[in-house]
């Protein structure tokens, strides 16, 4: 009997880390006020049928987490003035609704 | 030569050092360390993290607001070398950051000053309640009383000898 090499030593360690790659990255939640912008969120919400993205890109949903995005999001600005570059300003709050229901319609007239 | 502040603890981060994550909308965070990294990936808000320098000065643990602050800034135009003007800035920067130092310790320094005061009540109102532990409740009345009976009995005395 030879000696074995020692394989699959982080076999267990995956799910976390497959979690946190950059290739799975999420929104953040600054990205999403961007999105939530009237202007911004008016095209993300009326996209073409696209066979290709999930729904037809027909569902496209804004935002899920609004308790988390009722205060302005965290910039690298604001970690220059915790660090002394200027007063400290505090964050604001946002108004965040929950997003209008248009699939409803739709969906009535198809059955 | 710019040295960056980290976009999660707000140290700064020297070269050399930490990573640097550019998203896929262009913006550019800098990191000064992988605990800072990983708290980013984990979509930890660094206004709730307890360490964080944005956390202290968000729950007024820190000086926040003050004028020696607004010296520090990112100014984007180069400025023609001129000897006086350095060294009358290099004198004024160690003398901001002596003022700025001071006032921030005085104001963790008055912050504190609260819970002493809170102590000492909290002290005193103990006292209060628990001093039945030490001292019985009647005991100050029964030894008024001793006295009283002691006083009564010695005018008696005094009152015998006179009619003698």
């Amino acid at each position: 009997m030879g000696r074995y090499a020692r394989k699959k030593q982080h076999k267990g360690d995956k799910p976390l880390k497959e979690k946190y790659r950059t290739k799975r990255k999420t929104k953040d939640l600054d990205q999403i006020h961007e999105d939530m912008k009237p202007k911004n969120a008016e095209k993300l919400l009326d996209q073409n049928v696209d066979f290709d993205k999930p729904g037809a890109a027909q569902y496209y949903c804004l935002h899920c987490a609004i308790k988390a995005l009722s205060i302005e999001p965290y910039t690298q600005e604001e970690a220059d003035r915790a660090a002394g570059i200027g007063s400290y300003v505090a964050p604001k709050k946002v108004k965040v609704e929950t997003q209008p229901d248009k699939g409803e319609t739709d969906m009535q007239q198809d059955t | 030569m710019r040295l960056e502040k980290c976009y999660f603890c707000s140290s700064t981060v020297y070269p050399g050092h930490g990573i640097q994550f550019v998203r896929n909308d262009c913006k550019v965070f800098n990191f000064c360390r992988s605990k800072c990294h990983k708290a980013f990936k984990k979509k930890r808000n660094p206004r709730k993290t307890r360490w964080t320098k944005a956390f202290r000065k968000a729950a007024g643990k820190e000086l926040a607001v003050d004028p020696a602050f607004e010296f520090e800034k990112r100014r984007n135009e180069p400025v023609k070398y001129n000897r006086e003007l350095w060294q009358t800035t290099v004198k004024a920067m160690k003398r901001i950051e002596e003022i700025r130092i001071k006032r921030q310790n005085q104001f963790i320094l008055n912050r504190l000053k609260k819970g002493k005061e809170l102590r000492k009540q909290s002290d005193v109102t103990e006292v209060e309640k628990n001093i039945h532990l030490i001292q019985a409740p009647t005991a100050k009345s029964r030894k008024l009383e001793k006295k009283m009976v002691q006083v009564i009995q010695e005018e008696d005395v005094d009152m015998a000898e006179e009619d003698l």
